[in-house]
């Protein structure tokens, strides 16, 4: 059952929040370097599968595995550590601080500069280009001094993938990149996405059925807690099951 | 032979006197999300005033309903100046104002009646001792225990029987909920403040005649009152109910049995509890 | 910009080194008193406030590592026999260091409202040991030592005038100071305000912020522990005060006084606290009762304390010129 290139499996996973079904038994996998899209009708469960994966929840039962490793409930710095890494659909970064020190938190904890009595932050010569090389990569480069908050909700949402890949992850987990973006910021955040995560596996939850299909290799539908189906973006949209879902959800 | 049995009993009386004190602090926290360092200040003014107005009128019963009553002021008073005002800047500056009302309660107790122990004397039926299955027991604790209990079952009834109750009770879950339904919120705040203050109030007034009154009293109720909620968890009353019974037992027995190590107990146990159960016996996991 | 910031901060090490070197020779022996206490005070209060300004940890508990500090040296002092004053400071210090550990293991899962619960139960926890356990500590009557000379190889110094104490002191939390401050921009204080700003996502870049907070409250109790035995060697003798929670609150106004937003806020509180109960002490007994009153009247007002007030002033002077760095609390 398991194949060798098989980054992630998720096996049989339900989440339930005192007594509220939120998962109700989810099972697929991912392989490597993969760009794997999760999609499905709001209340779904697409998040609360994210937290599950990146080890904020526990899941009630069912496993996680991780390159062969069972990964199920472990801490949130552990598997970061073990290189998974994930965004929020919420720009969650340190909106205090300018967008250069937010890469670099990552950056930094990732060669180990954590809790050092001595050295400062920018004292590694490595941590300093990596996180130049990172905010090039995204374009914010220009905006390294920039405080976070002063950002513009386009740039918002690049630092906020700059701080997922700041600790050079192997399996990325990015929770609606585009929400809430133009159609135009929308286009460019596609290509930069496809840019940064060359080379790496990225699992990505997406509303946008035109970001879903020209980003995905593969696509899984969560549908009521549970994978209605995982398949290539062409068997997805042609797929009367997930129409159905998609219009039950439209038609409430 | 008759030891358990009385130590026992001055267990309870000290578990009623904790719950009163640390009921109102778990509620207020369970409400507003903030824990009131003065809470127990509030316990020792009760006393102080009951000293005072029994030396003035002579009549103990009068303190019982007196007291409470200008706590209950005093503490919506607090509420509404002061620990509204820094609401905006967060938890820190809340618990920094009230810890600050605190200090200046005791020092201005300092002041008025002086930095030295008072005697509340009573005199009459409570002075007595009372036959219980041949044991003689002071009249006194027995009164206390009866008023403690009276008074949470007061408490019951209101919070689960009344409209205002109920609205107490959905705004310690959920207080955005209630402000959606249209109450207004920050006048139950202040009310529920000021019934926490009384409820203090009430147990330093009848913990004044048994217990010295003297300015070091609030930080020692404090600190068992806190034990108290770590322990039953914060902001959960049926926590707090059996937490007071621990403490108290604990603190009965322990003087009787370990007298050294009776106040390690009492924080051997809450270590126990942390280490088990960091959010409380009763309190929600986060 | 950075050039100027590293001259003017090189022009104030050096005005502050000067100062302290010649004031001995400009004032009086009871000044040099005074500011011997104020030096170890500002060390106690730059402590409490990497825990509340930086961390935005309220701690009500200080206090047991100062008392700790303060209660060691004197313990060690007594009880060892030609013990060096350096070999008691160390001694002491790691003793308040493993106290540190034990004390953090139980409240590094917490924070907010219930850290600051905790830490006052411990306090009282302290509190109870020194005064129940007479044979060691000497309950309430305190516990009297002196001052063990300093042997540097080939010389004796002597440690018991003012002035003498006053140098040692001034060297020696003068460099420990100058360590903290410098600590507050090494990754370990980065790591502190960035879990300040946002504790979620520091876990979910790879750091374990319950360690960090461990780290951090057994830092904060040793400088605490340096305090509060330069105030047993200071006053040579150490007492409940040391160890209570009045300590604690001493601490906490002093911080508030200062202001929680810069690293200097509470050196500037611990000096305007002990002057101003030196003045209020002499005209009433109820200066306890004022300091309340500032207290509350701080929260209220000024939220940023003197420091704050000093900064915006400046800004203002100079135009609203960036001031970035600030740690003030901000939830």
């Amino acid at each position: 059952m398991q194949e060798p290139n098989d980054i992630l499996q998720v096996r049989n996973v339900y989440k339930d929040f005192s007594g509220l079904k939120v998962l109700t038994g989810v099972d697929f996998k991912v392989k490597e370097n993969e760009k794997h899209a999760v999609i499905g009708p709001n209340g779904a469960g697409k998040t609360t599968l994210f937290n599950i994966i990146s080890g904020k929840y526990k899941p009630s039962s069912g496993s996680i595995i991780f390159k062969g490793e069972d990964i199920s409930g472990r801490s949130p710095h552990v598997l970061t550590r073990m290189k998974v890494s994930r965004s929020f659909q919420i720009t969650n970064v340190f909106q205090e601080l300018n967008v250069l020190e937010n890469v670099r938190a990552g950056v930094r904890c990732d060669h180990g500069l954590r809790y050092h009595f001595l050295k400062t932050p920018g004292s590694i010569a490595e941590v300093n280009k990596k996180t130049e090389e990172i905010l090039t990569l995204v374009g914010l480069a220009e905006v390294k001094q920039t405080l976070a908050r002063e950002l513009s909700y386009g740039q918002q949402r690049a630092l906020e993938i700059a701080v997922t890949l700041s600790t050079e992850p192997e399996l990325i987990l990015l929770d609606e990149p585009t929400a809430g973006m133009t159609r135009e910021e929308t286009g460019e955040a596609i290509k930069m996405i496809d840019k940064v995560t060359a080379s790496k596996t990225l699992i990505i939850i997406e509303h946008d059925m035109d970001v879903v299909f020209s980003l995905a290799d593969t696509v899984s539908v969560l549908h009521n807690g549970s994978i209605l189906i995982s398949g290539s973006p062409e068997q997805i949209r042609n797929d009367q099951r997930v129409k159905d879902a998609y219009l039950g959800e439209e038609g409430d | 032979m008759g030891e358990i049995p009385v130590f026992f009993l001055h267990g309870l009386v000290y578990a009623g006197l904790l719950f009163l004190v640390s009921s109102g602090l778990t509620l207020v926290f369970g409400m507003m999300n903030v824990l009131n360092l003065a809470h127990a200040a509030f316990y020792m003014l009760g006393a102080y005033f009951s000293y005072s107005v029994l030396n003035i009128t002579g009549h103990f019963y009068l303190c019982l309903i007196i007291c409470p009553l200008f706590l209950f002021i005093l503490g919506m008073l607090v509420e509404r100046f002061l620990l509204r005002r820094v609401h905006v800047y967060g938890h820190v500056q809340e618990l920094l104002i009230t810890f600050g009302v605190a200090y200046i309660i005791t020092e201005s107790v300092k002041w008025i009646w002086g930095n030295y122990p008072l005697g509340v004397n009573l005199s009459g039926f409570l002075t007595g001792s009372v036959n219980l299955f041949g044991l003689f027991y002071p009249v006194y604790r027995l009164f206390m225990f009866f008023c403690a209990v009276f008074i949470s079952l007061i408490m019951a009834m209101v919070l689960y029987k009344t409209k205002i109750g109920i609205i107490v009770r959905a705004s310690v879950d959920d207080t955005e909920m209630v402000n959606a339904l249209g109450v207004n919120v920050p006048v139950v705040f202040t009310a529920v403040f000021g019934f926490g203050a009384a409820l203090s109030g009430f147990a330093g007034v009848i913990a004044g005649p048994l217990l010295t009154t003297y300015p070091g009293m609030a930080a020692e109720i404090l600190v068992d009152a806190f034990v108290v909620i770590v322990i039953g968890g914060m902001g959960s009353l049926g926590g707090a109910i059996v937490a007071s019974l621990m403490i108290g037992e604990l603190q009965s027995f322990g003087a009787l049995l370990f007298p050294k190590l009776s106040l390690a107990l009492m924080y051997m146990l809450m270590a126990a509890v942390l280490i088990i159960r960091p959010s409380g016996l009763f309190g929600e996991e986060q | 910009m950075k050039q100027r910031s590293h001259a003017s901060l090189l022009a104030w090490g050096t005005l502050i080194l000067v100062a302290g070197v010649l004031l001995p020779l400009a004032v009086r022996q009871y000044q040099l008193a005074i500011l011997t206490e104020i030096i170890i005070f500002a060390l106690f209060a730059v402590s409490y406030n990497l825990l509340l300004g930086y961390a935005g940890l309220l701690s009500f508990g200080h206090a047991m590592f100062f008392g700790t500090g303060a209660y060691t040296v004197a313990i060690v002092i007594n009880h060892i026999p030609s013990l060096s004053f350096f070999g008691a400071v160390i001694l002491s210090l790691s003793v308040t260091t493993i106290t540190g550990l034990v004390v953090g293991s139980f409240l590094l899962r917490h924070k907010g409202t219930p850290f600051a619960l905790l830490t006052l139960a411990f306090n009282a926890l302290f509190y109870a040991i020194a005064t129940k356990w007479h044979s060691i500590t000497g309950g309430d009557d305190g516990l009297s030592i002196f001052r063990p000379d300093i042997n540097i190889g080939f010389a004796q110094l002597s440690t018991s005038s003012i002035p003498a104490f006053y140098y040692i002191t001034f060297i020696i939390i003068g460099l420990v100071m100058l360590f903290s401050w410098y600590f507050t921009r090494t990754a370990m204080g980065q790591t502190v305000l960035l879990m300040r700003e946002n504790e979620e996502r520091m876990k979910f870049l790879g750091y374990n912020t319950n360690v960090s907070r461990l780290i951090l409250f057994v830092f904060t109790g040793f400088l605490a522990g340096l305090a509060g035995i330069f105030y047993a060697l200071f006053f040579q003798f150490t007492s409940i005060t040391a160890i209570s929670i009045d300590m604690s609150t001493i601490v906490l106004l002093m911080v508030i006084i200062g202001g929680t937003g810069s690293f200097v806020g509470p050196i500037i509180g611990a000096c305007v606290y002990i002057y101003l109960q030196d003045f209020l002490s002499d005209i009433t007994d109820r200066w306890p009762f004022i300091m309340g009153l500032i207290f509350i009247f701080m929260i209220l007002y000024v939220p940023k304390g003197l420091s704050g007030l000093i900064y915006s002033l400046i800004e203002r002077l100079r135009g609203r010129r960036h001031l970035s760095r600030k740690v003030e609390i901000a939830e």
